[in-house]
């Protein structure tokens, strides 16, 4: 079932296009990426989506209403790029009155219960004026929570906070999407994107330049797989054997002292080529796999300049 | 709606312009309530005006500082969630319409707390409610909330409706005023804009909330299309 449906989404700012017609589905369950630069058109793409800017032309629906209506919005968990609260509010009394506003106000055991899923226990009855950076962004996830959205769009969600918080927010995010909600999320953070997404759209110049799983990605950029194999002696007799059954597999053959290290386009070559060794009688201690990272995926679609592509 | 409305209440009722406000309110209803019988006997009054000359200083108050009151206390009332972009939160949860009229409906609520207040503080001296009084003053206080919501909506800036709100607080009343009881007749068909020819004693105030109603539609639209 699609979540998210665009067809030819388009924001301009002026005579300046910013997002330009976008046609994009989220399927219910996904853990959604959407990468790009600044000034991509990442969050002008949410803040369409979640009604708080206009889209130019185009449209979109949430499960499958067209627009942000008031049933859509009791439905959808927004924190929105820049979050700012209201200084006067503490955090509990923030969770309360906007838990309200979406139709379901949240008992205070339960906006205790989200405030410890961010890492903010202790803070509740602390005024969000006295709140850090980092501190307003986990106050930000919890608000975007609260009301137990189907759909909980994040946009940048970690940025601005220590390592320790990243991975309680990782952990978090993993925990929405086993519970069965939906996550769209942007990030900077290429690791980040790898390790939780589902779908990855890498954005560029207000358009979707690809779009697809980890692994369709990597194919889409015909990505090579770097496999180095710590090996036993090679008897001399099957050197030659061994060396040209590795170039059938592979390119870029390196052979150093009890080491290979070789470049292939498909995991099927790396079996190929422990049955040569095994067929030439030559022992394998340790066998290594580099894939290709989103963050070279990603370099290579805005600069061009990629770091391992197959010849 | 309701969250919006209750939460704005709160918010006035616990800012420190609106204890000031509260205090000059309360105040003027209580000493004009208290000496208005030694008014009396300085000059004569039609009999309907010593009715309500218990209430006289304090409508005199509204009457002419009721626009600076409302817009210095709340001129900020949409901007300032636009300017901080705390209306995202609002804008992603509820519609722009609840959201319009729940700032209305609170700093509404506001007004009707303190002038109901003032008026029981005058029925304490004068063992007399002046209903009238009461209905068309909460009418033309309607008016001046609604067009503060409406500059709040049209002008981005905080800081601009604050100044702008010192200028249009001091002059509405004069215009008003001048525009209702003026003969010239380039001018004087704007009268039946302004709420104060309304505050006649012939049961016309109602039509001051059309207007507050046409005001705050105009608002709803413009913050309809605006981007957050």
């Amino acid at each position: 079932m699609n979540i998210i449906n665009t067809k030819q989404l388009f924001k301009k700012y002026g005579s300046v296009p910013v997002v330009k017609g976008i046609d994009l589905t989220v399927k219910k369950g996904e853990i959604f990426g959407f990468l790009g630069r600044n000034g991509a058109g990442k969050s002008t793409f949410i803040n369409m989506l979640t009604g708080i800017i206009h889209p130019s032309a185009g449209s979109f629906s949430l499960f499958g209403m067209t627009g942000p209506t008031d049933e859509v919005k009791r439905r959808i968990g927004v924190m929105p790029d820049y979050s700012s609260f209201e200084s006067s509010l503490t955090a509990m009394g923030y969770l309360r009155f906007l838990s309200e506003l979406s139709g379901n106000k949240a008992s205070k055991e339960k906006c205790l219960s989200v405030l410890k899923k961010v890492g903010l226990e202790g803070e509740a009855h602390k005024k969000t004026g006295k709140f850090s950076f980092g501190m307003k962004k986990k106050l930000g996830i919890a608000q975007a929570i609260i009301h137990d959205p189907e759909l909980i769009f994040l946009d940048e969600p970690t940025s601005g906070m220590d390592a320790e918080s990243v991975i309680q927010i990782h952990q978090l995010i993993r925990e929405l999407n086993s519970e069965g909600k939906t996550v769209f999320m942007t990030s900077h953070n290429l690791d980040e994107v790898e390790k939780l997404c589902t779908r990855i759209a890498i954005m560029k110049d207000g358009q979707i330049a690809k779009i697809g799983s980890m692994d369709e990605l990597r194919s889409y950029y015909q990505s090579t797989i770097l496999v180095k194999i710590k090996h036993g002696e090679i008897p001399t007799s099957e050197v030659n054997q061994l060396t040209e059954w590795l170039l059938q597999s592979g390119e870029g053959l390196e052979m150093k002292e009890k080491h290979v290290i070789i470049s292939v386009n498909h995991e099927k070559r790396i079996a190929e080529m422990i049955r040569a060794f095994n067929q030439c009688k030559v022992d394998i201690y340790r066998v290594e796999v580099e894939e290709a990272s989103l963050e070279e995926i990603f370099l290579d679609e805005q600069t061009g300049h990629s770091i391992r592509k197959v010849m | 709606m309701f969250a919006i409305s209750k939460r704005e209440f709160l918010r006035l009722m616990k800012g420190i312009k609106s204890i000031i406000i509260i205090a000059i309110l309360l105040i003027t209803a209580y000493f004009s309530a208290k000496f208005s019988s030694l008014l009396l006997t300085l000059d004569e009054f039609t009999a309907s005006e010593a009715d309500i000359i218990h209430t006289a200083g304090f409508l005199v108050l509204l009457l002419f500082f009721g626009q600076l009151f409302v817009m210095g206390l709340s001129h900020d009332v949409m901007n300032r969630e636009m300017h901080d972009r705390t209306i995202r939160f609002l804008v992603t949860r509820t519609s722009r319409l609840s959201i319009v009229l729940g700032k209305f409906l609170g700093v509404s609520l506001f007004w009707f707390t303190c002038v109901a207040v003032s008026f029981l503080i005058v029925f304490f001296f004068s063992h007399s409610f002046d209903w009238l009084s009461f209905l068309q003053l909460m009418s033309l206080l309607i008016f001046q909330i609604a067009l503060t919501i409406l500059l709040s909506v049209l002008i981005p800036k905080p800081g601009f409706t604050m100044f702008l709100g010192v200028i249009v607080g001091l002059a509405s009343p004069i215009l008003g005023f001048w525009l209702t009881l003026t003969n010239n007749p380039w001018v004087s068909w704007l009268k039946f804009a302004t709420p104060y020819y309304y505050l006649e004693e012939d049961y016309t105030f109602p039509i001051i909330l059309v207007l507050a109603a046409v005001l705050l539609a105009v608002a709803h639209l413009v913050f309809q299309r605006r981007e957050c």
